[in-house]
């Protein structure tokens, strides 16, 4: 398996694992609706993804040799393209929807979380599609 | 618009290293300035290299781009 399509497993895997934690935590009632709380359990997941995701690709790159050193090549960045492309859309959308339509209708943290849940979707789409093209072949 | 016709890219680039001194995909990606696994891909057709690509990959061999790729329609 190529360098980058394992960090790109790495990375969805953690995002979805963070992500999904702190929806249960929203959907159950345990976040509470001031933003200060939405922030602050966001930030504290978030942080732990994140860290998660570095501590990964520094093992990754150095179990992977000259490979993990070596700079994306237009393969790779075709592939980012593409993955960027599809998130672009998602995010659009769900830009629409919390900017446009949620104001009308709902309050602040729902608006807040849902802006959250777009920023998630985007990034999956991408990775799941970076992945998928590094697995089933990219034809530019 | 026209419907573009039905065809895929093909390559010799396995040959090509073979007839290199069995020549690794890593050593035809560092010369080229691709990972292993690219050239890997464009070997078993999975990616169509850009042209710039196409001509460092003919270059290496010393073969005009047709001998490389060929359109199979």
């Amino acid at each position: 398996m190529a360098y980058r399509e394992k960090t790109a497993w790495l990375t969805l895997g953690c995002m979805l694992v963070a992500y999904a934690i702190y929806f249960s935590l929203v959907l159950s009632g345990h976040v509470g609706p001031r933003l200060l709380d939405i922030i602050w359990t966001f930030g504290i997941i978030a942080s732990i993804q994140a860290i998660l995701v570095i501590i990964g690709h520094v093992v990754l790159a150095l179990s992977s040799g000259a490979e993990g050193r070596a700079k994306p090549d237009e393969r790779d960045r075709a592939i980012t393209r593409r993955g960027r492309s599809a998130a672009y859309v998602v995010l659009l959308t769900g830009t629409i929807v919390v900017g446009v339509v949620m104001p009308f209708s709902d309050p602040a943290p729902r608006i807040v979380n849902t802006a959250l849940l777009a920023i998630v979707l985007a990034e999956t789409v991408s990775y799941v599609l970076i992945i998928a093209s590094y697995r089933r072949g990219w034809h530019g | 618009m026209a419907k573009p016709l039905p065809g895929r890219v093909v390559n010799q680039i396995r040959l090509l290293r073979f007839m290199a001194d069995e020549m690794t995909q890593a050593e035809l990606g560092d010369r080229i300035g691709m990972t292993r696994q690219t050239v890997a891909a464009i070997e078993a057709g999975k990616y169509s290299p850009t042209l710039e690509a196409a001509f460092r990959i003919a270059q290496v061999f010393g073969k005009p781009l047709d001998e490389v790729f060929q359109w199979e329609g």
